[in-house]
């Protein structure tokens, strides 16, 4: 019973934040973002402690039910701005700190920003992005992990959809190259959006009414531990596709 | 609930709601155990926030926080004075309109009385 409990709290959890993440992209204000979740999670919380499914209160199709939402929230476009804001900064903290890196663990002048690293990048966003809206299958299906491997198959069949249509890729063609001095200013740009970013973050948190420093700490040692994460991943992927693809080359 | 049923209170949630509200301040989930309470049950309890949203930036309806002792804040809504006078504005419009349906209908009732008698004289 109490397993069952905990399984439907992550259905509610994962629900909301479906809906979180499609009304800060619709550019609906962050303050009204948070009332919403509030309203919902409470509405929610009670129907299920009632008896009702999830499907009850928000419908056979939660999307449209969070774009019915939004809709009368007075969305701008330019406010979801913030969340591309942050994409930016991630990416820009990326590309420079990989770069800064092999640079320096390389002694090359230059870095060249292959086609595989862009596609890792903008796969991985689109991907997470996904994942989360992916909770807006929450009342159909319950697991987490369910939901995770239909957004992962539904990936997987869109490349070999493309493959099967005869698309054929040049990886390790060089986008862009750039040396050392470039990858500082990059780093610096990155430091600085972020830390506008923060700085908007922590306002908003210090005027709500329940206001800690913890959030934002805590939203900085995530994200430079993200990056850090992000960096070996694309480092290991490089390397470990450009030999696998060198290896299967030589055996061909 | 059949489909008639949830087309007509489609129609009339807005109204519904601001009548509720207009009864005594309420969240969300008692506006929808209200409405059932009435015999309107929502198709999707969740169709009420859009409306609410709606109704707020009319100015017919306010939101506000209100501290819980069990948990975080509830928000309430209560009515406006633009939104008593739209009230009234809606219970004449539907007043006038029901009255007209159910002229129409006890005219359609009448007919099929009296049709017997009719199809007797004919045969």
């Amino acid at each position: 019973m109490k397993r069952a409990d905990q399984h439907i709290q992550q259905q509610i959890v994962d629900l909301i934040e479906a809906c979180a993440g499609y009304w800060e992209l619709r550019g609906i204000a962050r303050e009204h973002i948070t009332q919403m979740q509030l309203e919902l999670e409470q509405h929610l919380q009670q129907a299920v402690s009632d008896g009702k499914s999830l499907e009850a209160v928000v419908g056979p199709n939660p999307a449209a039910f969070a774009e019915a939402w939004a809709r009368e929230m007075r969305p701008r476009v330019f406010r979801s701005g913030a969340r591309v804001l942050r994409g930016l900064v991630y990416a820009l903290s990326v590309v420079s700190t990989s770069a800064l890196l092999s640079q320096l663990l390389a002694h090359s002048p230059a870095f060249t920003f292959t086609l595989f690293a862009a596609y890792l990048l903008i796969g991985s966003g689109l991907l997470a992005l996904l994942l989360q809206l992916g909770g807006f299958l929450a009342p159909r299906i319950s697991a987490r992990a369910g939901r995770e491997a239909l957004v992962l198959a539904g990936v997987v069949l869109a490349v070999l959809v493309l493959r099967l249509a005869g698309l054929t890729v040049n990886w390790s063609i060089t986008l862009l190259s750039w040396s050392w001095p470039v990858s500082i200013v990059l780093l610096t740009l990155a430091v600085g959006l972020f830390s506008l970013d923060c700085w908007r973050t922590f306002h908003r948190v210090q005027a709500s009414p329940a206001s800690t420093s913890w959030p934002t700490l805590r939203a900085v040692t995530t994200f430079v531990a993200s990056v850090g994460v992000f960096d070996v991943l694309l480092f290991v992927g490089s390397v470990a596709v450009f030999d696998f693809c060198r290896l299967a080359l030589r055996l061909v | 609930m059949d489909t008639r049923s949830t087309q007509l209170l489609k129609g009339t949630l807005d109204m519904c709601l601001l009548a509720t509200i207009a009864q005594r301040p309420c969240y969300g989930y008692e506006m929808v155990q209200q409405l059932a309470q009435q015999g309107l049950d929502l198709v999707s309890e969740g169709s009420i926030y859009p409306l609410l949203s709606r109704l707020q930036h009319l100015g017919y309806i306010e939101g506000y926080l209100v501290a819980s002792r069990d948990g975080p804040q509830r928000k309430y809504y209560r009515l406006q004075p633009e939104g008593v006078k739209q009230l009234e504005r809606w219970q004449t419009e539907w007043e006038a309109f029901a009255q007209a349906v159910e002229r129409i209908l006890k005219g359609a009732r009448s007919d099929e009385e009296s049709r017997p008698a009719h199809t007797a004289t004919d045969r």
